[in-house]
């Protein structure tokens, strides 16, 4: 993946952090490839969100319409799971769907940059829930939280066993939570990546390349809306439990 | 640095640890942005939409709640007077009814000393005619008892 190869393919290339404005050395303030595409991300909830939605129609239209939908979705979502408490988060859980939506979906224009595909971006939005989580079950009930791991619907005599599993899962949370989704934004950039490098090699035979990207973008533009959906479900499951610890 | 000298990455660029610093502080930077958009700009816009559509719809439903008392009401007196044109035909139907019998017995009754009247009047005419006959009888056995006598006489003297 790494070697100079006779494709000369580089599919990791594209996930570099690059400082694009002062050269070479990246401090941890530099402005990188990787903070242009924040800021183009936020130009464009903008856009949807602020400008799409600016006349307040009664009867939206094409834009208010994406905006609305995405707004009630998240809403109805986190109702659904969380109840009517959960609504409280709502603002966070939304700005976190349109975090990793935007990014997604832009990450698939070409000579992007998916700021969803770095570990450190969905680690640090995961444990952000996942802290954020625990807070507030402890917040809220106190040592009661606890019962989460002491499963009261099991067998006496299975309860300890669930309990190390409980307690396993619930801190493997972050980390599942974060790699799925930078694992899959990854894999999908990856293998578009490379075969875009076989069809720079093929020539004339690039045609089944070609149709091979076409058809993975099509998965790749499925898999960016789930992944966002899922990492948003996942943050109001968690959520869910910290407020009702007790199923 | 995630990338060689000639910029091409190096095993994966995400587990390059340095960049995290980096990464992290713009992430968060891009958080609190994106929530302040999400809070004060986002948020309210689309609670008043909806709100909005909310009155609207509901001002509706109102509306239709009121209409459709109102039909009920209307139909309520509808129903009322159906009732009314109902009785009212019966109340019709049973006194035209009475009549008819008041006068077909009175008709009954008119033709019965019509007929009784006739009945006594052929008597009468009978009875009379009965006795001229009698009469009428009595002279002209008279006449023949005196014609029957007077040849019987003449006879005799003859």
């Amino acid at each position: 993946m790494q070697k100079q190869s006779a494709f000369n393919i580089h599919p990791m290339d594209q996930f570099i952090i690059d400082p694009i404005l002062t050269g070479e050395s990246l401090e941890w303030y530099s402005f990188t490839n990787q903070a242009l595409w924040m800021l183009i991300s936020l130009a464009c909830i903008s856009f949807v969100f602020i400008y799409g939605s600016r006349k307040h129609q009664l009867v939206p239209g094409r834009l208010q319409s994406i905006a609305e939908l995405m707004y009630f979705f998240i809403r109805d979502m986190i109702i659904d799971i969380a109840g009517q408490e959960g609504l409280r988060y709502f603002p966070y859980i939304f700005t976190l769907f349109i975090l990793i939506l935007f990014g997604n979906v832009l990450g698939l224009l070409p000579y992007s940059f998916t700021y969803t595909s770095h570990i450190a971006v969905t680690g640090f939005l995961a444990l952000s829930v996942f802290i954020t989580v625990t807070a507030i079950g402890f917040i809220k009930n106190g040592f009661g939280f606890l019962s989460l791991f002491w499963i009261s619907s099991a067998p006496l005599a299975l309860r300890p066993i669930l309990l190390i599993i409980e307690v396993i899962s619930y801190f493997v949370r972050p980390v599942s939570h974060s790699i799925r989704l930078a694992g899959n934004m990854m894999a999908g950039h990856a293998v578009i990546k490379v075969f875009a490098g076989f069809a720079g090699a093929l020539g004339l035979g690039a045609i089944a390349p070609i149709f091979a990207i076409t058809a993975v973008y099509g998965l790749e533009m499925l898999v960016v809306v789930i992944q966002a959906y899922v990492f948003t479900i996942l943050t109001c499951v968690y959520l869910n439990d910290a407020l009702h610890p007790g199923h | 640095m995630a990338s060689t000298s000639d910029n091409s990455a190096v095993g994966m660029p995400q587990l390059d640890f340095s960049t995290f610093p980096n990464q992290i502080f713009w992430l968060a930077v891009f958080c609190v942005v994106l929530f302040a958009i999400v809070k004060f700009f986002i948020i309210p816009r689309m609670e008043d939409i909806f709100a909005n559509r909310r009155k609207i719809i509901d001002g509706n439903i109102a509306k239709a709640e009121e209409i459709r008392l109102r039909v009920d009401e209307i139909e309520k007196k509808i129903e009322e007077e159906l009732q009314n044109a109902k009785s009212q035909c019966d109340e019709i139907m049973k006194t035209s009814g009475l009549n008819i019998k008041e006068q077909m017995a009175s008709a009954l009754e008119d033709s019965k000393v019509a007929t009784s009247q006739l009945i006594s009047e052929a008597e009468g005419r009978l009875k009379e005619l009965r006795d001229g006959s009698e009469i009428a009888i009595e002279k002209i056995s008279e006449e023949l008892a005196s014609d029957i006598i007077k040849k019987i006489t003449s006879e005799k003297q003859g």
